[in-house]
């Protein structure tokens, strides 16, 4: 026993993660944190294209015997799902310290990090500009609007969270309601981007990293953080998120690799990276197209309680898509 | 260990590697909150969407497959007989497709149709949106899985047309010309092996996956895999491949009522004799412009647009920084499950060639049937299957992946070994079992020797398809362990589109170097002289 425990300790640490934030970005994280700790990150990726499949398909079928340390997801819902299935530890990080409540579970199964914003995609030549996402059901709007899959992703993250906090009957109304005005529905938040930067629609509803590389990329859009006025819904904010997994195992090392992706320089950097995400502790420094959080009217969610609605209500999304 | 073990061996072994963990998955589909139940499979064909996605995947593998065909066998005849210039060239040209992932192509082909594509910039916004719309759906994916299983027609028309009896031929010669010859006799002679190569050209457009998901066209594999990612559920994934499984014994079922008999009548060509070649004449020049058109449109132009978009050193330099590595395991991992695959799927040929045992149709059909599931469907029985403490020197290893290689494409080596046997007289080794050679003996040093050419051919055929393979890799693959393919997909979220370019370039190198060397050692050492 004495020889096996002597010959772990001096194996290099290493710490397994399983990653659904896209690799282009998440990957140079690891790569910094490898570097300042000496611990070997293995990792999987996802991809946007799989709609996140591979990893959380593994992190269930591994359920009973996990092979991964750390879950970094790229929206708390599938956090929050792992904790309703009982694949994660609690793990109350240091320097969670400062995130707001509202981006962490009360358990500290999960907690969040640099998030995307839903803004609407506006495109520049758009006589009349949007700043509600009540533009998709006004005439004023009719035919302009585009939005991707409700199945997939933070859009229906994001329309569970109005049926959250609208309640079902005005939400179910106001999405037949957009129907009928002519929505047309892509099958990504990018395609969705890419329609309304070509002028082909006048707006969309889609993620603030969306929005960002369009603009960066010198295309005729502007981004609109939606519902800021008086009496709004405010912004549905997207954190990823970063699970302890349980019975992972590397938890020492998994829990210093939490720690890391916590800290405010790690969201700095992702703050200044392509991603444009919004870090969540105050004061971290942003590049100037990025809203800091405290400047920012959000809607108040409780993400467990977006989870539970986002899987009762896949009958009615999956009728309202045709699916 | 005699021949009825060994062979007996080696149907367990592809039973435990593919059919365990697929009949787990069948045994979590019929499982629902505890219960056994039909559940999953109720919705099968109950909606009007589940016959769109019978009527999308049909039109696409039946599409595919005709045009294909249709385009691949006087192609593969022109390359494999006639006095065509720069046959070698066209050949390794209309292969490029073959060895990349289908989904590389199609990313090329988005760099000149796309709305941002080369087509958008020399004609503008308007044409661009039409090609766009047309792209994203039927014709898109058409053109993609045409241009990249073509060569699968094409090779093994040109292999079997070099193994027509030229006596056949030459008794037809001195009646008629060349083109009732091909039509008359050529052509039904090789038909076994067109079929073939149409039944492995339908099953892999119908279980393709990344095309039709990356161009948005609804089919069943996207539907299986949609149902994995979206709705996390396992039981209505499974359900959604179970079409895939009925066109399986179908078109078996056709093959064996149709083929099996005609094949015996093959005579093959007698050792040493060179089959005639097909002097074009006149038609020479028109057709070879016709050749060179074809490659230009479903080769050249594609992938030259993924040069364009990557054509700087600096971005290679990035792309080989960021996945030096996984190119270096894809190699390592296609050359052995490659390997793995010719010595299963060898076993298995014999076993179905000489009928050796009495359930040879059920290792036919299990390997047929293994292939046309869709990766993820394997992948996460694998997954659930080895995913043990005490099997983590399989599950945490590259060991694991290999299995996903065995369990999903030794059809393809042991249908390439059947094609190999059926050119070798069973006299031959009729006559070292007279003369007292053990079974092993017979297999090592008359029928491996005898059947090499087409035992390397099945190795290189598994080789790229082991070194394209996304679909299972992406489920398995241990942490930090990804091949090239995985990785070049999971940067394909967000990153710049010459990165991308630079990762297919590099993957399609990676492909055709060790081929074209393989092909130089191959040529040197005797080239083809008739194995399929």
């Amino acid at each position: 026993m004495l020889a096996a425990a002597a010959c772990r300790s001096s194996r290099p640490a290493t710490v397994v993660a399983y990653v659904s934030e896209d690799q282009v970005f998440s990957e140079p994280i690891l790569k910094d944190f490898e570097k300042q700790t000496g611990i070997a990150v293995k990792a999987v990726f996802d991809t946007e294209e799989a709609k996140s499949t591979g990893v959380m398909n593994r992190l269930l079928a591994e359920k009973g015997n996990p092979q991964a340390d750390v879950y970094w997801a790229n929206e708390p819902v599938r956090a929050e799902l792992l904790k309703q299935q009982g694949l994660s530890s609690p793990y109350r990080s240091p320097n969670a310290e400062g995130i707001p409540a509202t981006f962490q579970d009360p358990d500290g199964h999960w907690t969040g990090f640099s998030a995307r914003a839903r803004v609407l995609i506006v495109n520049k030549g758009l006589a009349a500009k949007p700043d509600s996402i009540l533009a998709y059901t006004d005439p004023r709007w009719k035919g302009k609007g585009v939005i991707a899959n409700l199945l997939f992703g933070t859009t229906t993250a994001a329309t569970a969270a109005l049926f959250t906090t609208w309640g079902d009957e005005r939400t179910k109304a106001f999405l037949e309601a957009m129907k009928k005005n002519g929505v047309k529905i892509s099958t990504s938040n990018g395609e969705s981007a890419d329609l309304v930067a070509s002028g082909e629609f006048g707006f969309a509803l889609a993620d603030s990293d969306d929005a960002v590389s369009r603009t960066r990329q010198g295309k005729p859009v502007e981004m609109v953080y939606p519902d800021q006025q008086e009496g709004g819904v405010g912004s549905f904010i997207v954190p990823n998120a970063v699970v302890l997994i349980k019975g992972g195992p590397n938890p020492e090392s998994a829990r210093r690799l939490i720690d890391y992706l916590l800290s405010k320089e790690t969201e700095r950097k992702l703050a200044f990276a392509d991603c444009a995400q919004i870090p969540l502790h105050a004061g971290v420094e942003t590049p100037p197209d990025l809203k800091r959080i405290e400047n920012l009217k959000t809607m108040p969610v409780n993400y467990a309680e977006v989870a539970r609605k986002m899987q009762e209500i896949q009958p009615f999304l999956k009728t309202w898509v045709g699916y | 260990m005699g021949r009825r073990a060994t062979l007996t061996l080696a149907v367990l072994v592809l039973a435990a590697v593919g059919l365990l963990p697929l009949a787990g998955m069948l045994g979590r589909s019929l499982v629902v909150e505890g219960r056994l139940s039909l559940a999953s499979y109720e919705g099968l064909l109950a909606s009007g969407r589940q016959w769109t996605l019978v009527r999308h995947s049909f039109a696409l593998a039946a599409w595919t497959t005709i045009l294909a065909t249709a385009a691949g066998l006087p192609l593969g005849i022109l390359l494999g007989r006639t006095d065509l210039p720069l046959r070698h060239v066209f050949v390794l040209l209309f292969s490029i497709p073959l060895a990349a992932p289908p989904y590389v192509t199609a990313v090329s082909w988005l760099a000149i149709l796309g709305r941002q594509g080369l087509l958008a910039t020399s004609l503008g916004p308007a044409v661009a949106g039409w090609t766009a719309t047309q792209f994203f759906g039927l014709p898109g994916c058409a053109l993609v899985l045409v241009a990249t299983f073509l060569p699968i027609p094409m090779l093994l028309a040109m292999v079997h047309s070099r193994t027509v009896n030229p006596r056949l031929e030459e008794a037809g010669r001195l009646v008629t010309g060349w083109t009732e010859v091909l039509r008359r006799i050529t052509v039904p002679l090789i038909l076994p092996g067109v079929l073939l190569a149409a039944t492995l050209v339908f099953l892999l457009s119908l279980g393709e996956f990344g095309v039709p998901m990356y161009l948005r066209y609804d089919v069943f594999p996207v539907e299986s895999f949609t149902q994995f990612s979206a709705f996390l559920n396992f039981g209505a994934a499974t359900a959604a491949a179970a079409p895939l499984a009925v066109v399986t014994f179908v078109l078996l079922g056709l093959e064996w009522g149709l083929l099996r008999r005609e094949i015996r009548h093959i005579q093959p060509r007698p050792e040493g004799e060179a089959p005639p070649q097909i002097a074009l004449g006149k038609a020479r020049r028109p057709v070879f412009c016709a050749v060179t058109a074809l490659g230009v449109l479903l080769v050249v132009l594609p992938f030259a647009a993924l040069f364009i978009q990557s054509a700087s050193p600096g971005v290679y330099l990035e792309a080989l920084t960021r996945a030096a590595d996984s190119l270096l395991r894809s190699l390592t991992y296609a050359a052995l499950g490659a390997s793995l695959l010719v010595l299963l799927g060898g076993l298995l040929g014999y076993l179905i060639h000489t009928r050796a045992l009495p359930f040879w149709r059920g290792a036919d059909l299990m390997t047929l049937l293994l292939f046309a599931m869709p990766g993820s469907v394997l992948g996460i029985g694998l997954v659930s299957l080895w995913n043990r403490p005490g099997t983590s020197f399989i599950y945490a290893t590259p060991v694991i992946i290999l299995l996903g290689y065995l369990a999903q494409y030794t059809a393809l080596t042991s249908r390439i070994t059947v094609g190999a046997l059926a050119q070798i007289p069973a006299a031959m080794e009729e006559a070292a079992q007279v003369a007292g050679a053990g079974w092993w003996r017979r297999m090592v040093w008359i029928v491996a020797p005898l059947a090499r050419q087409g035992l390397m051919a099945a190795w290189l055929v598994a080789f790229i398809f082991c070194l394209r393979d996304l679909g299972i890799s992406m489920l398995v693959y241990p942490p930090g362990r990804d091949t090239l393919p995985v990785r070049t997909f999971t940067l394909m979220a967000n990153s710049p589109a010459h990165l991308i370019a630079a990762l297919c370039v590099i993957l399609i190198a990676a492909t055709l170097v060790p081929l074209g060397l393989l092909g130089m050692i191959w040529k040197r050492s005797g080239g083809f002289r008739g194995s399929a």
